[in-house]
């Protein structure tokens, strides 16, 4: 459930480059044991209380730049959901000293534009009582300072200074937990990176906000409304979590995202994109050392800002099946979820060995019994920790039935392969397959600069040690068959579960 | 070679410090940071390994690079076998020969044993047959190698095309086009691909009644035709040697001797005064792409053509169909365009997701903007901008070994020399204003162009017919 910012890229070298390297991903090498790894990662922390791992891999004169922040939408006050995300495309539109032709200008614009688009907003937000004629003219008041605001502006300056300096993978995402920006250069670039970065952490400027705003509400329509197994999904979350924040969609619901204000975003940057709240990578062709240094010079000087608390509400216990129906013009999708624990209880673990018994390649049970067995299916997938993993989440399910079966047979015949795991141990054959696949996947995960600093920063910030990656596979080696039936016992409930389902409808 | 190409890309990383100082800085904010265009950059030397190349006796050609920091081997392979080569009236077949070969046994064992016995090593295979070629892949470890490499040459060579399996890949692919209809993106660049195409084979799709149409024999005699070694080519790197490469290459594929049909397939030409195609389906958002056919891979207009992309709509937000369409008017989450040179053809398209209000809009500001580069030199800056991003990335096309390899195995197969690697920073480095023009005057003009808008018309700020002759399909 991770937003990402769609950004149009050139194919390389024509078709191959992309097939390259989406075949690197798939395959790939490691004589790499978990302590070896942890013996080539080098972990500091900054007075300011910024963290930083390092890991020289010279295999290509390239290096990946990982920078997290431990903020998402979880963390949005009722009625500013999508703050989270609107800010991560905010801060791609510059700095105090990129993108502006003249700050101090540009910023005596910008505050009238604020007051002009608050006041547009309030208006706005007077619905149906807004006076048509008052709307129009604070309309075109702010139209017209913002024509006077683009002379001051050069438009996606952090863009165009990564781009030319042969960026790849630039980009950002938002999640409920975490939101991060990343990107790959070469790797006697590092310095442009440290330069924009420190300075997007310190001196971001939120301009451009109304129009991009309104892309955000494009990007709501294309990649929620416009597809119906999305829509399903924010209902099925909305639907399953009650209190948690985890019961609202990252991009945010279109009322909220639609009065959002400069000052909402501005609250939560100073909070959460502080120094003590960030987890940095940087893996590839460096000299850790230097590089370190150089991360100290721009980054050491942000000052700290004192640990925000974080009150969350807790989802308390589900009593009783949920279910929701989803009436659209498409064909049929089914989504099931129970509530767990998240990591780094034990139970994750488990959870993380029923998903891949589940739905992990052809051999698994919901493929070899449902989609080939019974072909009730074109698909049906297990994914442990959805949609999040700081709080409590779920272990999730879905699929979509083929024609002409219908979502309720998939659903009966989803709930047989959960029994199974109450009543049946697990042959040691199939459990020795998933760690042999998850070794192997580990492995290859490895040998790329963006997976490796992807996974290190992400572990690192979200389970507070990278090194929840290194012993992964200890730890799942320890899931013992007993384990599975107990957990799916305790859990895997009638009571605990939410079902929602998309059925066809066409409308007259 | 090696040293050539060491050279140019060392040349590139250097030159990259000193490009003109952007005049758009300074004011009161006087920064404690240094001008990020004015930073200074170490030099970066690197020669990529190159692969070796063998060809066997029966033809089929092997690239190998040997890479010991891990105990895996990766291997991939490409196939002269796509859909342009499908019979008439069977559109999907070469989908469904891949995904058949994949899952319908190999050799001695079924196809839940070949699943069994890859998922137990963690082996994954895929097989994927595309619109010009296939490509198709093992990743495994090193002990595993031998058992692994077995089955994955038997899968090339001997697939069992067990009829349930064949029912089973024709089933989920039918499903998958009942649902194309749910997805408005991929439907329509699935409709756009159609009249792109109309009149070439690549315009033909899969629709239920062709996959329901294709059998066992079809898929049997589609493998038989393409897969054969003079048309294969492999890959293989990591922790194996060259010789121990091509020995194992040599026991399970050097007794093949079969021969088949390279196939040919006329390349598509640009339309005619084409009508604008209208696809209508309700929603909360529109789809308008603006697209033709553009030079080859091997042409000179390569270069230029491709620089000429970046500044369009793929180089990142700063080029103009992002910028415009969704920076300075908020039109749009995904804008901006594509280009893919093949061999003997190229693609592009301008695209555009935006409200259904405002579909007229973004297509006149589509039309505008590829109208305006074939009227006007590009800005000398904007070529620099692109040029330099283009050749700095460069070096992201070598950061594996088995991506090195592959390189240059596809390469061959498009029929380009490997000095084509080597000679690709300095030609898109010399690329000016003029040959970026010119190629718009030639490849983008407005009588040739396919123009293709999915929505609701009714709901349209302005009707398509103010842009054209409207075709309506379905």
């Amino acid at each position: 459930m991770i937003r990402s910012r769609k950004r149009p890229t050139r194919a390389a070298l024509g078709p191959f480059a992309a097939l390259a390297a989406a075949a690197l991903i798939a395959l790939s090498p490691a004589r790499l044991g978990a302590y070896s790894l942890e013996d080539r990662v080098q972990r500091v922390t900054l007075e300011n209380g910024l963290k930083v791992l390092l890991v020289e891999r010279h295999t290509s004169p390239t290096v990946a730049l990982y920078i997290r922040h431990l903020v998402g939408a979880a963390d949005e006050a009722e009625g500013r959901s999508g703050a989270a995300h609107l800010l991560e495309h905010m801060l791609f539109k510059g700095t105090t000293t990129i993108g502006t032709k003249n700050f101090g200008e540009e910023q005596r614009v910008l505050k009238r534009i604020r007051e002009a688009g608050a006041a547009l907003d309030r208006e706005r937000m007077k619905g149906a009582g807004a006076d048509e004629s008052e709307l129009k003219r604070l309309a075109q008041a702010l139209k017209e300072l913002q024509s006077e605001a683009r002379e001051w502006v050069v438009e996606n300056e952090i863009d165009r200074l990564y781009t030319e300096n042969g960026a790849v993978g630039l980009n950002a995402s938002t999640g409920q937990d975490v939101t991060t920006y990343k990107v790959s250069l070469p790797s006697n670039r590092i310095e442009l990176w440290a330069r924009i970065e420190a300075d997007r952490m310190t001196n971001p400027v939120l301009r451009e906000f109304y129009t991009e705003r309104d892309v955000v509400m494009e990007e709501r329509r294309q990649t929620y409304e416009s597809v119906p197994a999305r829509k399903l999904m924010e209902l099925f979350l909305a639907t399953a979590f009650t209190a948690s924040p985890y019961r609202r969609p990252v991009i945010g619901w279109p009322s909220d995202i639609a009065f959002l204000s400069p000052d909402d975003l501005e609250t939560f940057f100073r909070q959460y994109h502080a120094p003590g709240n960030t987890v940095i990578a940087v893996v590839g062709d460096i000299d850790a050392a230097g590089t370190l240094e150089l991360v100290k010079r721009y980054f050491g000087p942000i000052p700290a800002h004192p640990p925000v608390p974080r009150r969350v509400t807790e989802e308390p216990p589900q009593n009783g099946q949920k279910r929701v129906t989803l009436a659209a013009d498409a064909n049929p999708h089914l989504i099931i979820g129970w509530h767990k624990p998240t990591l780094p209880s034990f139970e994750d673990y488990v959870f993380d060995v029923i998903e891949a018994l589940l739905s992990k390649g052809r051999t698994s049970r919901f493929h070899r019994a449902i989609v080939q067995g019974k072909q009730l299916a074109e698909e049906v997938s297990a994914v442990n920790g959805m949609p999040g993993a700081r709080y409590a989440n779920l272990f999730m399910v879905s699929g979509t039935p083929r024609h002409p079966h219908g979502p309720d047979e998939l659903e009966e015949a989803v709930y047989e392969e959960i029994e199974r795991l109450k009543t049946e141990p697990v042959q040691k054959r199939e459990l020795e397959k998933i760690i042999n696949q998850l070794r192997a996947e580990f492995i290859r995960e490895l040998n790329s600069n963006a997976g490796l600093a992807s996974r290190l920063s992400y572990y690192e910030i979200i389970a507070g040690d990278y090194r929840y990656m290194t012993r992964y596979i200890e730890m799942i080696e320890k899931v013992t068959p007993k384990d599975i039936l107990e957990t799916a016992k305790k859990y895997l409930t009638e009571e605990n579960r939410t079902v929602a389902v998309l059925r066809k409808q066409v409308k007259p | 070679m090696k040293k050539a190409l060491a050279l140019s890309l060392a040349l590139v990383l250097l030159s990259a410090g000193l490009c003109p100082a952007d005049d758009a800085k300074g004011g009161p904010a006087a920064p404690p940071w240094p001008d990020p265009d004015r930073l200074t950059y170490g030099e970066i030397r690197f020669s990529p390994p190159k692969p070796e190349r063998v060809v066997l006796e029966n033809g089929l050609t092997l690239y190998t690079l040997e890479d010991r920091e891990l105990p895996l081997v990766q291997v991939s392979f490409i196939v002269g076998a796509g859909s342009v080569f499908e019979p008439e009236g069977k559109a999907g077949l070469a989908e469904l020969t891949g995904d058949a070969m994949r899952t319908g046994g190999a050799g001695k064992l079924g196809g839940d044993q070949v699943d069994e016995q890859l998922e137990y090593l963690a082996a994954p295979v895929s097989v994927n047959l595309g619109m010009e070629y296939g490509t198709g892949s093992l990743s495994v470890l090193k002990k595993d190698l031998e058992k692994a490499f077995g089955i994955f040459a038997d899968i090339l060579r001997r697939p069992a095309f067990e009829e349930a399996k064949v029912e089973q890949a024709r089933n989920l692919k039918i499903e998958e086009l009942r649902r194309v209809f749910d997805q408005p993106q991929r439907l329509a660049f699935r409709e756009y691909r159609r009249v792109l195409y109309a009149g070439n084979p690549r315009g033909r799709l899969p629709e239920i009644a062709t996959i329901a149409s294709i059998g066992r024999e079809d898929v049997a005699a589609f493998h038989r035709a393409h897969f054969f070694p003079r048309n294969l080519r492999i890959a293989i790197t990591g922790d194996l040697s060259k010789e121990e490469a091509l020995a194992l290459v040599e026991r399970h594929f050097g007794d093949w001797d079969d021969e088949g049909d390279f196939g040919t397939a006329p390349h598509p030409k640009p339309r005619e005064q084409a009508p604008l195609y209208y696809y209508p389906r309700k929603g909360p958002q529109s789809t308008v792409i603006i697209g033709t056919i553009g030079p080859g891979k091997e042409s000179p207009d390569f270069y230029p053509f491709t620089v000429l992309d970046h500044i369009l709509g793929s180089g990142g937000f700063r080029s103009r169909i992002f910028q415009e369409v969704r920076s300075s008017r908020g039109l749009a989450y995904s804008a901006g365009s594509f280009y893919e040179g093949r061999q003997g053809y190229g693609t592009f398209g301008a695209y555009a997701m935006t409200k259904t209000e405002s579909t007229g809009q973004v297509l006149s500001v589509l039309q505008a903007i590829l109208k305006d580069a074939r009227e006007s030199r590009m800005p000398a800056q904007d070529i620099h901008l692109a040029k330099r991003a283009i050749v700095n990335s460069y070096i992201f096309s070598f950061t594996s070994s088995h991506m090195i390899a592959f390189q240059h195995m596809a390469l061959e197969f498009q029929g380009l020399p490997v000095k084509f690697l080597t000679e690709y920073p300095a030609k898109i480095d010399a690329v000016n204003r003029e040959d970026v023009l010119k190629v718009a005057e030639k490849y983008l003009d407005p009588d040739r162009w396919t123009v293709f808008v999915l929505g609701d018309e009714g709901r349209f700020d302005e009707p398509l017919k103010s842009f054209g002759t409207v075709k309506r399909i379905p």
